[in-house]
């Protein structure tokens, strides 16, 4: 084939090829993810605009869940899960990330705030077998990796929780949770330290 | 089971550990891969002789994210299931180390503690030395480096250098236990 047509260049055509494929995938796959959206969160009461679901999802909605626009939700090894408990509100703020394997139970109240980060293996649960509290995450909340947060705990704007670290007393805006259990400390003075 | 059939399903299970790893660009011999391993991203991944990845519990994953992204598996290394090795330049493990169940092991951070989020900070390079054993659920963050025959107790998080032959655990990590000599 290439013989009988000298003039067209094969690599030339593979490497346009190539590039289609780089801009078209990612619309197609934010496509998919948008309808799986759409279908796992039939049955919530609230949904905003643009929410996408890159993966599976296990959704269980017997309360009242009110999502926010441009949720993402990545897909990984293990499915995210969000429970909502009959009388609980489960709350997410608009542009919120989720990583794989987040685990997200409300058995009374749990509100997330917008443009907030949840890594893998992340858990939030406001019932702890002993009492019910809510959870509240402000705004701009980072929780890391494998992170717990336990019932009754209040997470101020901006504020990080590191990776694996179990948070069991409210955390203050600005300011970096670590360790088990979680210890406070001024984001400004760690951010100094590390330079980061 | 006769000796023939004993030795075809080895050659085949060898064939299959060989094709799951084919994204790979050096496999030593006779690797073992059971279950599910996910090898993505546009680095490069280097595995050595008689390595096990045991991913039947959850998929193993080496993401070695970036063109100049390097993981390196030294021999007779052993890596259970859920593991996830995220690479943005490099993360080595030392011969006869061993990897437990749902660990994460990444060398850099992704965002930055404060400031534009969207922004990476730099990656520091993972070394994890000859003989390192790392309990399940544990977490290696970017600065951890776990020098020969350290070990890791299930759910430790690590972001500095351990030295050899101790055992660390716990959040932030503690030192458990130093080797006995003699």
């Amino acid at each position: 084939m290439t013989s009988r047509m000298p003039f067209v260049r094969v690599p030339a055509v593979l490497a346009q090829l190539e590039a289609l494929r780089k801009s078209v995938e990612p619309r197609a796959q934010r496509a998919v993810a948008m309808v799986r959206a759409r279908w796992l969160f039939r049955d919530v009461q609230s949904l905003g605009h643009n929410v996408a679901a890159y993966g599976p999802l296990s959704v269980h909605n017997a309360g009242e869940m009110v999502l926010g626009d441009r949720l993402t939700f990545v897909g990984g090894m293990l499915p995210s899960s969000l429970v909502c408990h009959a009388g609980a509100l489960l709350t997410i703020g608009e542009e919120t990330q989720f990583n794989y394997g987040v685990s997200l139970e409300a058995w009374k109240s749990v509100s997330v705030g917008a443009r907030c980060m949840f890594a893998s293996f992340v858990r939030l649960g406001d019932r702890d077998g002993h009492h019910t509290a809510p959870i509240v995450i402000e705004d701009d909340v980072w929780v890391a990796h494998g992170a717990i947060i336990m019932p009754g705990v209040r997470v101020g704007t901006r504020s990080v929780v590191a990776a694996g670290s179990i948070v069991t007393q409210d955390v203050p805006p600005d300011t970096l949770a670590m360790g088990n259990p979680a210890r406070n400390m001024s984001l400004e003075l760690v951010a100094r330290d590390t330079g980061s | 089971m006769t000796p023939l059939r004993q030795s075809l399903s080895r050659e085949l299970g060898g064939l299959l550990s060989r094709l799951k790893l084919r994204r790979c660009q050096e496999v030593g011999d006779s690797p073992t891969v059971l279950g599910r391993v996910w090898i993505h991203g546009a680095g490069r991944v280097h595995v050595g002789s008689r390595v096990v990845l045991d991913g039947r519990l959850a998929p193993i994953e080496l993401h070695a994210m970036s063109s100049d992204s390097l993981i390196i598996l030294g021999d007779d290394v052993a890596i259970e299931g859920g593991a996830s090795l995220e690479a943005l330049s490099s993360i080595t493990v030392g011969p006869g180390a061993r990897l437990g169940a749902f660990i994460k092991a990444m060398d850099n951070q992704h965002h930055p503690l404060r400031g534009n989020r969207h922004e990476r900070p730099p990656s520091v390079p993972m070394v994890i030395a000859e003989g390192v054993t790392v309990g399940s659920r544990a977490i290696l963050l970017p600065g951890a480096q776990l020098q020969k025959g350290c070990t890791v107790a299930p759910g430790t998080v690590i972001s500095r250098k351990i030295p050899a032959g101790v055992t660390v655990g716990g959040a932030p990590a503690r030192v458990l236990r130093r080797e006995v000599t003699g």
